[in-house]
């Protein structure tokens, strides 16, 4: 009898060496190593919100490696550029799950990306939070594996308006915006708010993408008499629109959303710039909490790195910091299912860069708390005014 | 009529840029018979070039403008040397292909060598706003209506006087017989590439004082190929006076029927134009005997 057991604990034990060391179920985890693949446009203009987004999972991801890891085990970031072209998000989605198997995805380039590589993410299950473009159709029907961190552009757009038009009662208003998906959701938000408190709208125009040359626009906004302009555009056009409007010495009520609220758009849009408000649901950087994220930041990213820093960082890092404790949270042998329902467990957990994200049964989006800034052309930041 | 004016002067400026990138599209096309379809990212190379110099360097405008000149001339021989003059004697659809290759990796290398933010050349003068008569103009928007002009002028005065001007007619006309007459081909293509680069540089540097720098701008190639089709596909002068009309006519078209109409302007105007004159308003006849 005991020679049989000792053959049996021989042959269990041979065949333990042989196979190695017993792995997880799901890809992308060893026992040293969990790898977390990530999407976003790295070339083109977009480059400017997919290498920021990119740098601030890498923060979150150094401070947890820093930190041991995810209960001992490393985190490997491996990262794709799609150069904001659709095809190639699709085939980069494709080849992060089945060539490099990564445990879990994060932020998934432009809008028009994510909702394209959707039915990838929910045929895989691939426990994922898309971070940088927010937008209904990610959430609504919510997906088991697909979680969202931000606010809708239509919200953000509703909150911006209703609060120009509270301080500016009687006031005539302004338009553009650029004619492609984000141009419409921006004009659905403004239209909602226009029907609700009766806005007189003087000017309303579209601009095709990538229109550098706004003269005649800015020209026919003059001619109209808007108090309360919204510059739709996104970062290049809006700093065109505000120098035109200097150029023809007026200068109304701007607001400008968050895609287009960096930096270093006020340097360029010089005095032109003072005063535009802003609307957005992370910190800026003038704040105490974007100071304490850019002395965290620092040690962590290059010199050239830490220049590509802006909101779209903060925005990555929440994202990754609440993936990361999610898969903490699933202990020793994390899997996919468990990752999905801890991320659904998440409940106000504190990045420091956004009000608290929560999530819940059958709720995939984080739905942020927005806040109004206004642009200080002295110090080249946005303040928070509410 | 104050407001017809601003919108003829920020046609005339915007379409002064046209007109330069314009006028780098006939120069090759001139001398070599092939369209450059990076042509605008030349443009937009040139431009960050200066915005490097303005940065490292220094900002005097004569450091920027020589050093941007000098940096345009190196890239069009580069591109001329190492991409192009392989391609002598090959198929034009292979070395159209080759352009377009080209476009792309200088688009991408913007982002590799610079980065993705937009950013404002500041050579201490282009930017300051002066009114004439109510009207809003930069200065820099002056300059480049004056650069424009004047390069106009020397370029007829260069075709119609120099001996290499007469030599790059030759090679266009017919280069076989223009090697027979002593002309080195080669020698013209570089220079039509040189000079290609440095006229669509000095819009790119222009847009640049104007308006700003972005990865987007290689788009303004796309802005004057209409330009250079209305002028005429070998006529220097004629695109870059195409340039203008297109600046112009787009400008108006924006401001009197909707933003809308804007961007489609210039190509709506060649499809007019061509139908007329397939060879463009100061283009020449191609002639072929048999």
């Amino acid at each position: 009898m005991i020679k049989h057991f000792a053959a049996a604990s021989l042959l269990i034990s041979a065949t333990c060496l042989a196979i190695g060391p017993v792995k997880a179920a799901d890809p992308g985890i060893t026992d040293t190593e969990i790898m977390i693949g990530d999407i976003e446009p790295l070339t083109g203009p977009p480059a400017l919100l997919g290498v920021a987004a990119s740098l601030g999972h890498r923060i979150a991801i150094a401070e947890a490696n820093a930190a041991g890891g995810i209960n001992g085990r490393k985190i490997k970031y491996v990262l794709e550029d799609d150069g904001y072209v659709t095809a190639r998000t699709i085939q980069g989605v494709k080849k992060v799950i089945d060539v490099d198997k990564v445990f879990a995805m994060l932020g998934m380039s432009g809008s028009g990306q994510s909702i394209a590589v959707m039915p990838v993410l929910e045929k895989a299950g691939i426990p994922t939070v898309i971070d940088v473009a927010p937008v209904k159709f990610l959430w609504e029907p919510p997906r088991n594996n697909v979680f969202v961190i931000g606010q809708s552009y239509e919200e953000g757009i509703i909150h911006l308006v209703n609060y120009l038009a509270d301080r500016n009662p009687g006031k005539t208003w302004g338009l553009i915006t650029q004619d492609d998906d984000y141009g419409i959701t921006v004009r659905d938000g403004f239209d909602s708010v226009v029907k609700a408190k009766k806005l007189k709208v003087v000017y309303s125009g579209n601009y095709k993408k990538g229109q550098q040359d706004f003269s005649s626009d800015m020209l026919q906004l003059k001619e109209s008499g808007a108090e309360v302009f919204l510059a739709g555009g996104i970062i290049a056009e809006n700093i065109a629109m505000m120098k035109e409007l200097e150029k023809l010495g007026v200068k109304p009520v701007t607001g400008i959303f968050w895609p287009g609220r960096i930096e270093p758009v006020l340097k360029l849009m010089g005095p032109a710039g003072d005063g535009i408000y802003a609307v957005d649901y992370v910190e800026p950087f003038a704040g105490a909490a974007g100071k304490a994220f850019l002395e965290k930041a620092k040690p962590l990213v290059s010199e050239a790195e830490f220049k590509r820093i802006n909101r779209y960082t903060m925005s990555g890092y929440a994202a990754a910091k609440v993936l990361i404790a999610a898969i903490e949270r699933c202990g020793k042998q994390p899997t996919w299912a468990c990752t999905i329902s801890e991320l659904e467990k998440t409940q106000n957990v504190e990045t420091g860069v956004m009000a608290p994200i929560s999530f819940g049964p059958g709720v995939r989006f984080s739905n942020q708390k927005l806040q109004i800034m206004q642009a200080d052309a002295a110090t080249l930041s946005f303040k928070p005014v509410e | 009529m104050q407001y017809l004016l601003q919108l003829l002067i920020s046609g005339l400026a915007i379409g002064a840029i046209y007109g330069l990138i314009a006028m780098g599209f006939a120069v090759i096309y001139k001398s070599t018979g092939l369209v450059n379809f990076a042509q605008g990212e030349m443009t937009m190379i040139t431009a960050y070039i200066a915005w490097t110099i303005s940065t490292t360097v220094s900002g005097n405008v004569f450091v920027v403008a020589i050093g941007a000149v000098l940096a345009a001339v190196l890239l069009g021989l580069i591109i001329e040397r190492v991409v192009m003059r392989p391609m002598l004697g090959e198929p034009v659809f292979a070395t159209v292909m080759v352009t377009i290759g080209l476009a792309v990796i200088l688009r991408s290398a913007i982002n590799f060598i610079w980065d993705a933010y937009p950013h404002g050349l500041d050579i201490g003068m282009g930017r300051g706003i002066v009114h004439l008569g109510g009207i809003g103009v930069r200065t820099g928007q002056i300059g480049v209506i004056a650069t424009l002009l004047a390069l106009l002028a020397a370029i007829w005065a260069f075709f119609r006087y120099s001996k290499i001007g007469v030599a790059m007619r030759a090679v266009a006309a017919d280069d076989r017989t223009a090697l027979l007459m002593g002309i080195s081909a080669i020698r013209v293509h570089a220079l039509a590439w040189a000079a290609s680069s440095v006229i669509a540089g000095i819009g790119g540097v222009f847009f640049a004082l104007s308006y700003d720098l972005s990865p987007a701008m290689f788009q303004l190639g796309l802005k004057a190929f209409p330009a250079t089709i209305l002028g005429g596909l070998d006529a220097v002068l004629g695109s870059g006076l195409g340039g203008l009309l297109i600046g112009i006519t787009e400008n108006l078209a924006g401001g009197y029927i909707g933003s809308d109409m804007k961007e489609i302007t210039g190509f709506a105007m060649i499809i007019v134009v061509l139908m007329i004159r397939p060879f463009g308003i100061f283009g020449e006849r191609d002639i072929e005997r048999v």
